[in-house]
């Protein structure tokens, strides 16, 4: 079951189009705007704020900002891990120099 | 010129000096010139990929979206006085360069690194000229003899069948550097000297392109011709569009009727959407980035060693070649798409692997070119004074030619391109997977498998780069 909606971009940017498949194995949220279909309803909520910031409801700003902390919340966890790969990598390889 | 520039200067100078002249001999321009490695190669080729991860962890804490979208939408018109004039001018080398490497090519000297026709098409066309596509911008349009020879001819201009894509540029490509690899057969080799077999593969594609031009008229050149393609790709990596500011990116940017320039900074393009639209131009990037590898791969002593065994006569390593060619196709567009897929289920998106493949296809216009420059720049630099010599005195042998000894230093330049050209591509997909999913981290989970592939291809690409160089074996 795949479907392909090909619409224009919400914003109009590069008037160009981009095309979606709804896959059966992942939940659909769908944007009320302008149909996008999202996995996650925290993904919409951010899609929303993205793509139609003026038209939105109290409920949906709110929806927004919540979905907007906790990105970024995820986001502190995942720059922490980041650095301790690099960190990781950079001694790594100066201790296989130091030795080789 | 203040006293630091001159200081610069006459260390330049001081590095790169003309050290003299290397014995004509013809086959391999050059040959050993990559250059020995001081820690073991295990280690190199873990450091160059450590460099291509950790730029990814680097490029993954830009994460605030408007100031990505500024970088890649930052743009600037400029007008040149005298377009027309210049691009008329152009026009005219492209047409005198064909000329020169038909007829040199036939009735210059037999030696390759003496045939001002050969030189032309290695050094100053598929080295220099290429280089200037994606560094500068792509002119080819400009300079396309035939593209300057179909205009003035009449054409029947049937509409392209949209089915065919760029399925002839796909194979056109192939089979272009194919040719260039196995060259002539051995038992012609007397006759078919290399800058007669190049004056001969010029004159059997002007054939072909200007009978696709003829009957199809200028979206030939648009869809179906291979080395258009090339350039117009490698035009994408480049600062300056010289296309109609009007048109979107996927217009042709044919040099003859814009008005103006358009500077962007550095590979920017490459993340709009709609740049690569199809099955069929996937596959023209995929081939691109294979030819350039296959072209490396098989000047490597590894790969005599595991031709070796084979025991193979002339005839049966011209088909063990076009197997590699075409498994090696396979190969990456399999490799590809394996990592679409797996792209796909980590981001959890509703969205079709041809559309995630589409996407994810430009930023390896990128790697491309800098693997090409990695490739071409010091045989360039090497070769070039003996091209400008060759053209002297176009039709004599003289024994000898003129080259450049480039310092030992510049061993890093290419292996600075090749990073360099992974560092265009994950910032390229970084943007262009900002720009698809509404999730940072989302997007930074779709770009997981890329640089898995990425990671090994830099690490691929480095090995070759520290291989020394041979002729294709068993030709």
């Amino acid at each position: 079951m795949t479907e392909t909606v090909t619409e224009r971009e919400p914003d109009g940017s590069d008037g160009a189009t981009e095309r979606y498949e709804r896959r059966p194995d992942l939940p659909v949220y769908e944007c009320e705007h302008c149909g996008r279909p999202f996995a996650r309803e925290s993904w919409l909520a951010l899609h929303r704020g993205q793509a139609h910031p003026g038209a939105l409801d109290d409920e949906e700003i709110a929806s927004f900002r919540e979905a907007h902390a906790d990105e970024e919340a995820d986001m502190r966890r995942f720059r922490l891990k980041a650095l301790g790969t690099l960190v990781l990598v950079y001694f790594a390889l100066l201790m296989v120099y130091a030795v080789v | 010129m203040d006293r630091r520039r001159r200081l610069g200067l006459a260390l330049l100078l001081a590095g790169v000096t003309l050290a003299g002249r290397a014995s004509a001999h013809g086959g391999s321009l050059d040959a050993g010139a990559r250059d020995s490695l001081v820690v073991p190669t295990w280690l190199f080729l873990t450091t160059g990929g450590a460099a291509v991860g950790a730029s990814f962890l680097l490029a993954s804490f830009v994460t605030d979206r408007s100031f990505i979208a500024a970088i890649h939408d930052w743009r600037r018109e400029f007008t040149v006085p005298g377009r027309r004039l210049l691009a008329g001018a152009v026009s005219l080398l492209g047409v005198a360069g064909l000329a020169a490497v038909i007829v040199i090519g036939f009735l210059g000297p037999d030696a390759a690194v003496e045939n001002a026709g050969y030189l032309l098409v290695w050094v100053g066309w598929w080295a220099g000229f290429t280089m200037t596509t994606y560094l500068v911008g792509n002119w080819w349009p400009a300079l396309n003899p035939w593209r300057t020879i179909a205009g003035v001819l009449p054409s029947l201009d049937r509409p392209y069948p949209d089915r065919f894509g760029a399925w002839p540029a796909v194979v056109g490509l192939i089979a272009l550097v194919y040719l260039e690899v196995v060259g002539p057969p051995a038992a012609l080799a007397d006759t078919l000297t290399p800058p007669v077999f190049i004056a001969t593969l010029a004159v059997a594609y002007s054939v072909v392109t200007l009978s696709g031009a003829l009957y199809y008229g200028t979206s030939w050149f648009d869809r179906a011709d291979p080395v258009s393609r090339v350039f117009r790709y490698y035009g994408r990596v480049a600062p300056v569009a010289f296309e109609r500011a009007t048109d979107d990116d996927r217009a042709g940017d044919d040099a003859g009727d814009g008005r103006s320039f358009r500077l962007r900074l550095p590979g920017t393009a490459l993340s709009k959407p709609r740049l690569v639209d199809g099955r069929d131009e996937v596959a023209f990037v995929v081939a691109l980035l294979w030819a350039t590898t296959f072209d490396g791969l098989v000047s490597t002593p590894a790969w005599r060693a595991l031709l070796r065994p084979l025991g193979v006569s002339d005839l049966a390593a011209r088909a063990v070649y076009l197997i590699t060619m075409a498994a090696g196709f396979l190969v990456f567009y399999w490799v590809y798409r394996l990592a679409v897929g797996a792209s796909r289920d980590l981001s959890e998106a509703h969205v079709s692997r041809a559309e995630l493949a589409y996407r994810f296809a430009p930023p390896l216009l990128a790697i491309a070119a800098g693997y090409h420059l990695a490739h071409y720049l010091g045989y360039f630099l090497r070769l070039f004074p003996g091209m400008v010599e060759s053209f002297l005195d176009p039709f004599s042998a003289s024994g000898t030619v003129l080259t450049l000894s480039l310092p030992d230093w510049f061993g890093g330049v290419g292996l600075a391109s090749i990073i360099l050209g992974h560092l265009l591509a994950i910032w390229v997909a970084h943007t262009a997977a900002y720009d698809r999913f509404p999730s940072r981290l989302q997007a930074i989970r779709s770009q997981y498998p890329f640089i898995v592939v990425m990671v090994l291809y830099t690490m691929t690409s480095l090995w070759i780069l520290s291989q020394p160089v041979i002729e294709p074996p068993f030709l």
